[in-house]
């Protein structure tokens, strides 16, 4: 997050919308990415004074978007920030979707790849677009200043107003844009130039998420419900197992159906195009297909595998990719006193996005135009151009809002886009492709399962001396991300993060990756690493304050004597759960963790019904310190939906894989939590001074320690390997 | 072709009567505010009332629906409905993709109990899900829907 991003403000205003480059192409249909988003329009006489902004002679503040949305909100906080600093009325802003891959908007934290993942936007663009705001501000004040031969400085702004304080006169933005003779040189600010906390006027107060009105009326478009005239539906039959290619296909039967239109191979499945949806999907069901049988993912197999990981933590081939040290853990843990030892696991997990994946593609001589929801401009672009050997200019974008992405819809290369796209090329006309829930399950991207050995070494008097971390799983990056791969390798933050535990002070401290071998498709799920990691290394520290003798908070507070701001947190929330209380029913478990710079301190209360060996968990408190809260009311949802989907996963989730094929097939086997295994909730934020961090994760990865540590608390007895099923709790038990 | 009452109109479709309401909806009549999620009476996401009892728009085939169909897009006449009201309110929407399902289901539980208590609204809400966590403040949204009604 540096302020290097101000050379990316576009320095010269402009008559005209900077965004023209997009009119390249083909089709314009109706349907946009988010309800309510305007699109660019060449012709305008807006004042632009930077990418990231116009003005238009109405009053219309249009502010550029450059993430994507997914239900986190950042569609609503990246662009009310760069109000604030333009003190722009926030009723006269429209919010605009960037539709394609221009790296000026870049996300600076991944290399200006435009990505929206790991809870990075409003951390990203913060200074980006506070700064952007600002000069706009500057602009309109300096042409007011001219237009009433006065000193910039002698002037103010209130929202949508440039006032001269000296004689009450006013000028709005739209009336100054209007200006004949707005000046043409664009101040530079710096962080200097911003406004302090203390003058918000939007940033930190409740405004309303702008997307609530049309998704509480059904009006929102996701890429599902695109239609385009004249477009047909296709539904693809993938390859049991990953690797397998079509050897013949007996399309005789599909296509007798009345309105199929076409069969398309794929590389890994055979397309049914027809007029209807439900023709495509009836004449995929009657597609037989004969698959090749050598895919090497013929030997996945989810138990045996993990069986390996587990050798491979124990006894590493190679020497593990370091993660992160401090002092020598590996001397400290080999003369330490009291040695502790530990191995956690952890399954595949499934995202479970509400929307399955979809994708319209228009592929014509002249280029494509596609709808898509993913998580980045770039590597949908990148996907396309790949697919169709054309070039980017060729290619027109439409970044739907998505039914839940939690990573899912970040890969390299985008095979529902590809699939729409192929399908569009052979027959000719626009094709919306529609996966299944369950082929969005069996042919998912999962997180990865993992075995994590945790060792420590204590001294008599309980004091932690040495702490390691080891981690046996595989590089999610380098499948879900082969580019990025070969600039990070080989660490990996996706599979890794979490294990770092930054936030404790460890005086000898290893985290290492033994990097096994990948045993499914694997991807970001929500909190990454740290959905896993924090788990090991949560209820391991629980595991340390009973062999210490401590209370498991009291135990925290010593390592966090350097870190006041996560002490303040676990005092907050031992406060709202009355912690120290004697187990009775239920008992509490507490976790801190958190995601990156933001810090979660959380308590679950927990039960277990002793006849279905079901574990619930009534009520969960939370403390959260992200920094600056930019929007409140929606940094408790994110926080809350991380905090349920961690529950769901602590509880259910769990993909099996036999013979290379996933066995959950919908959601009667892949359960996520329902409305009545919800706890109550409670969050507290302590808002400290430190920059906004990031909310979309935070939540999640406290959650399945908490419920380990009360289990615990409740029973004496220890689970570790997530999710805590029936069968497991009733072994843990026996 | 089947005629179907739709939002208090009468609609004729040219759809195999075998075909779930859903798609027609959906995908011939461009009500695409029902959300297809599971196809398989899981979720909840394409919840729509046939004479106002919720049901599962993804296991009604088209020629078995007598009564009138009514949609996310004709519970309100201008999208005013209390729940929609509240929903806005207690700003309730995340992704937001399982939303006109969870509405039109609480629609439905309010008709028939304008007082819900909360484990009754939990009962009756768990037969739809929400990836995004949006549970608690769905139950507030209902319960001031309750009381503003
Ligand atoms: S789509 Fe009908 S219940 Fe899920
Ligand atoms: S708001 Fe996203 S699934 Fe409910």
């Amino acid at each position: 997050m540096s302020d290097a991003a101000v050379t990316s403000l576009d320095m010269k205003p402009s008559r005209r919308a900077v965004l023209a480059g997009t009119g390249a192409l083909v089709l314009t249909v109706g349907a946009t990415g988010l309800a309510g988003i305007a699109r660019s329009d060449p012709a305008t006489n807006d004042v632009a004074p930077n990418i990231w902004v116009r003005i238009s002679v109405d009053g219309t503040v249009t502010v550029v978007f450059p993430a994507t949305e997914m239900g986190q909100g950042s569609s609503t906080s990246l662009p009310l920030i760069l109000a604030e600093e333009m003190d722009a009325d926030w009723d006269r802003v429209r919010v605009e979707q960037l539709d394609r891959d221009d790296r000026a908007y870049g996300n600076p934290i991944f290399g200006n790849v435009l990505y929206t993942a790991g809870s990075t936007a409003v951390a990203a663009y913060f200074t980006p677009l506070r700064l952007a705001g600002a000069q706009a501000r500057q602009v309109l004040i300096r042409a007011a200043a001219k237009r009433w031969g006065v000193a910039p400085d002698s002037l103010k702004t209130e929202p949508g107003v440039v006032i001269n304080p000296a004689n009450g006169k006013r000028l709005g933005y739209g009336e100054i844009a209007a200006l004949p003779d707005v000046p043409t040189d664009v101040p530079e600010v710096t962080e200097a130039d911003l406004k302090p906390r203390s003058a918000y006027r939007l940033i930190g107060k409740d405004i309303p998420r702008r997307d609530a009105p049309a998704k509480s009326r059904g009006t929102e478009t996701y890429v599902i419900d695109v239609r385009v005239p004249n477009m047909a539906y296709a539904s693809v039959l993938r390859a049991p197992v990953e690797g397998e290619t079509p050897q013949s296909i007996d399309e005789a039967a599909a296509r007798a159906i009345s309105g199929v239109l076409d069969v398309v191979r794929l590389p890994d499945g055979v397309a049914v195009v027809a007029e209807r949806l439900e023709t495509a999907f009836a004449a995929r069901d009657a597609l037989s297909v004969t698959w090749s049988e050598r895919a090497p993912a013929r030997k996945f197999d989810n138990e045996a595998d993990l069986e390996a990981y587990a050798q491979a933590v124990a006894r590493p081939q190679d020497k593990p990719a370091e993660w992160r040290a401090e002092g020598d853990a590996e001397n400290a843990l080999a003369n330490g006193g009291r040695v502790i030892e530990a191995e956690y696991r952890s399954d595949y997990a499934y995202h479970a996005q509400l929307e399955p994946m979809a994708a319209v593609a228009s592929v014509t001589d002249q280029g494509a135009e596609v709808w898509a929801g993913t998580q980045t401009q770039s590597w949908t672009t990148r996907t396309i151009t790949d697919v169709l050997g054309i070039p980017a200019d060729k290619v027109r974008v439409h970044m739907m809002t998505m039914g839940g992405g939690f990573g899912r819809r970040t890969a390299l290369m985008q095979e529902y886009v590809r699939d729409a796209l192929l399908s569009s090329r052979a027959v000719g006309r626009p094709v919306k492709v529609v996966w299944t829930r369950e082929d969005d399950l069996r042919h998912g991207w999962f997180r990865p399962a993992s075995v994590q050995l945790m060792s420590a070494a204590m001294t008599n008097d309980g004091t932690l001396e040495a702490w390691r971390h080891r981690v046996a799983t595989p590089s999610v990056i380098k499948y879900f991300n082969p580019l990025r791969w070969s600039q990070v390798a080989p660490k990996d933050i996706v599979s890794m993060r979490g294990s770092e535990s930054k936030h404790y002070k460890i005086p000898h401290f290893l985290a290492e990756h033994v990097i096994t071998e990948r045993r499914a498709r694997i991807i970001p799920w929500r909190g990454i690493g740290a959905a896993y990691t924090s788990f090991a290394a949560e209820a391991f520290m629980d595991e340390l304050a009973s062999a210490a003798g401590e209370d498991p908070i009291a135990f925290r507070l010593k390592l966090l004597a350097d870190n006041p701001r996560g002490a303040r947190l676990l005092e907050r929330v031992s406060e709202m759960a009355g912690w120290g209380r004697k187990p009775s029913e239920t008992a509490l478990g507490v976790a801190f963790a958190g995601y990156g710079n933001t810090m979660a301190a959380g308590i679950a209360e927990v039960a277990v019904d002793r006849e279905t060996s079901q574990i619930r968990v009534p009520r969960f408190w939370a403390a959260i310190d992200g920094g600056l809260v930019i929007a409140p009311r929606n940094a408790e949802a994110q926080i809350e939906g991380g905090i349920v989907f961690g529950l769901s996963s602590t509880l259910k989730e769990r993909v099996t894989i036999r013979d290379g094929e996933v066995e959950q097939s919908n959601f009667h086997d892949y359960e996520i939590l329902r409305a009545d295994e919800v706890p109550e909730i409670e969050i507290a934020f302590e808002v400290s001074d430190a920059p906004p961090s990031g909310m979309g994760e935070a939540g999640t990865p406290m959650v399945a320690a908490a419920v380990a540590n009360g289990f615990h608390a409740l029973t004496g007895r220890r689970l570790r390997h997530m999710p805590f099923t029936p069968e497991r709790v009733l072994a843990a038990l026996a | 072709m089947t005629t179907l009452r739709i939002n208090g109109e009468a609609v004729a479709v040219a759809a195999d009567p075998a075909t779930p309401l859903l798609w027609v909806l959906r995908e011939h009549l461009g009500l695409t505010g029902t959300k297809f999620g599971c196809g398989a009476g899981l979720c909840g996401a394409c919840t729509v009332h046939v004479d106002g009892e919720a049901v599962f728009s993804c296991l009604t085939a088209v020629g078995d629906v007598e009564g009138d169909v009514t949609t996310i897009e004709g519970l309100s006449r201008d999208g005013d409905h209390p729940l929609q009201r509240a929903w806005i309110a207690e700003e309730v929407p995340q992704c937001g993709y399982c939303q006109s399902g969870q509405i039109m289901r609480a629609a439905a539980l309010l008709a028939a109990n304008p007082n819900p208590r909360r484990d009754e609204i939990a009962a009756e809400m768990s037969q739809n899900l929400c990836r995004c966590g949006t549970y608690n403040r769905i139950f507030k949204a209902v319960a001031r829907a309750a009381k503003e009604a």
